[in-house]
């Protein structure tokens, strides 16, 4: 059996990735594993023309609650870079992920393309496994148990 | 003649929204700049063809290419967060690409003077297979990857505020290009520590030297004097070609360095002194979102290498950095001395 021990999601915010971390936390609950939510900040966040991270995090750390992993195994980091560089190098950490998860927005809006696609060029260049949770997960969809 | 203009290019495609400040207006206020220098006759304006496919393979993959210009034939969108294109954009950022190449031809034509670049959309994020940080095809990486191929060896100094993660990874381990990075950090893209050093065919080769926000001009200087001089020496290239972003003005509102235009015409003259003669130097303009601070500072720029008096903001001093200067210093030695290791252990 393949068990994980650092779990990677990936947030931003959008329904994609609240149905990517409510899956994520509730593998997190029923395995033990550490969950590090990861918001990635591009040059437009940074500069103020997005939103910022804080109120993601409360979004984030709510979401994860709901969906029972402890607090003590949820952490919230934000890191600079385009999502899927931010993601990748958390691979290469010095606690590094054995698992990222992130939602599966824009391959369609793309017509399959990897431009654009998060969790296409994750699937591409991940060295661990990647999980790709479908929007339609999020609030009953299925448990993730 | 004194100054090669490749371009402008990217004044009417690859149009933005109208929030995003990677816009055609950045090249009206570089074209300003250039104006102030009252060059007139001086000014030589070659053709800028796209840049052929054959050019691109140097530095892109076949796939990624395809992708893009599929991408934009279908209309484009949103790539990332930061990262669009258009129907038009496939094109823009050829004509982009295509005009550093340009420089180079025309520079080698000449045998003089000074080559300047301004392009849109600009390059040094994109990776070989990847569009980010507002970037498709990686231009300054098109025009060195050319010359690399035959032989020539060339520095690249990129003092754009953010680091340029696409130029280093794609040449990482090639050991005709050295990559020279000033860039505050952290910020995006997340990349260029000082430890990144280079691959195993080109150890030494990748020189980063992240800096804090506030840091002053004699801060940027000071870190290509101390860190970068040493190995540009050994390495004794035969053209030089500058990622010349201008977000590390103070005004500048992607980035918190606090360089002003006078510390752009002082940095000028310090990578000017690293061309091996007249004619082999190029910049390429990158970022830079004030049109105020782009304008000022590209005339300041181009006056220095030029000898023209522009009277530029006075350059600044006194900021953070020094203290980051000698970390680096340190994180290169101990990452050098451990590929060091590597090496004369696989040899052995």
């Amino acid at each position: 059996m393949i068990t994980s021990q650092t779990i990677v999601v990936g947030f931003d915010g959008s329904k994609d990735s609240e149905a990517a971390l409510q899956w994520a936390a509730r593998l997190s609950r029923a395995t033990g594993a550490k969950l590090r939510i990861v918001h990635a900040v591009g040059l437009l966040e940074h500069a103020g023309m997005e939103q910022h991270a804080a109120p993601h995090k409360e979004a984030a750390m709510q979401i994860a609650a709901d969906a029972g992993a402890r607090s003590d195994d949820v952490e919230w980091s934000v890191v600079d870079g385009d999502p899927c560089s931010a993601l990748l190098r958390m691979t290469a950490a010095a606690d590094p992920a054995d698992l990222l998860v992130v939602g599966s927005r824009g391959s369609a809006a793309h017509g399959g393309s990897l431009l654009g696609s998060t969790s296409l060029e994750l699937a591409e260049h991940s060295t661990v496994p990647v999980t790709i949770v479908p929007a339609a997960f999020r609030d009953g969809g299925g448990t993730g148990e | 003649m004194k100054l090669i203009l490749a371009g402008p290019t990217g004044t009417v495609e690859h149009t933005a929204d109208p929030f995003h400040p990677e816009q055609q207006s950045r090249i009206f206020a570089v074209m300003d700049g250039v104006r102030i220098l009252g060059l007139e006759d001086e000014v030589m304006y070659p053709p800028t063809p796209k840049a052929e496919l054959s050019d691109l393979l140097r530095v892109h993959s076949r796939s990624y290419l395809s992708e893009l210009e599929a991408f934009c034939a279908q209309g484009g969108g949103d790539i990332d967060p930061d990262t669009y294109a258009r129907t038009d954009s496939w094109n823009a950022a050829r004509r982009a690409a295509g005009a550093g190449l340009t420089a180079i031809a025309a520079l080698q034509e000449s045998g003089a003077g000074v080559a300047f670049v301004p392009v849109r959309p600009p390059g040094h994020h994109a990776e070989r297979d990847r569009a980010m940080g507002f970037c498709l095809l990686n231009n300054v990486a098109v025009a060195a990857a050319a010359l690399a191929e035959k032989g020539e060896r060339v520095l690249i100094v990129d003092w754009d505020v953010h680091h340029g993660n696409g130029t280093q990874a794609i040449f990482w381990d090639e050991p005709n290009v050295l990559y020279v990075s000033t860039h505050q950090s952290p910020l995006f893209p997340g990349t260029g520590k000082a430890s990144e050093v280079g691959g195993p065919n080109a150890p030494g080769l990748t020189v980063n030297v992240p800096l804090p926000a506030g840091a002053t001009g004699d801060v940027v200087r000071t870190a290509i004097d101390h860190v970068a001089r040493p190995v540009i020496e050994e390495f004794a290239p035969d053209w030089v070609l500058v990622s010349s972003g201008f977000d590390a003005h103070r005004a500048d509102p992607l980035g918190e360095l606090a360089l002003s235009s006078g510390d752009f015409a002082e940095l000028a003259h310090l990578v000017n002194e690293f061309t091996p003669r007249p004619g082999r130097l190029a910049l390429f303009l990158e970022g830079g979102y004030d049109p105020g601070a782009l304008q000022a500072s590209v005339a300041a720029t181009l006056g220095a290498l030029l000898g023209l008096s522009t009277h530029p903001e006075a350059p600044t001093y006194g900021g953070p950095g020094m203290t980051e200067i000698r970390t680096a210093e340190l994180d290169r030695s101990r990452a050098l001395e451990k590929i060091g290791t590597m090496i004369s252990s696989r040899e052995g």
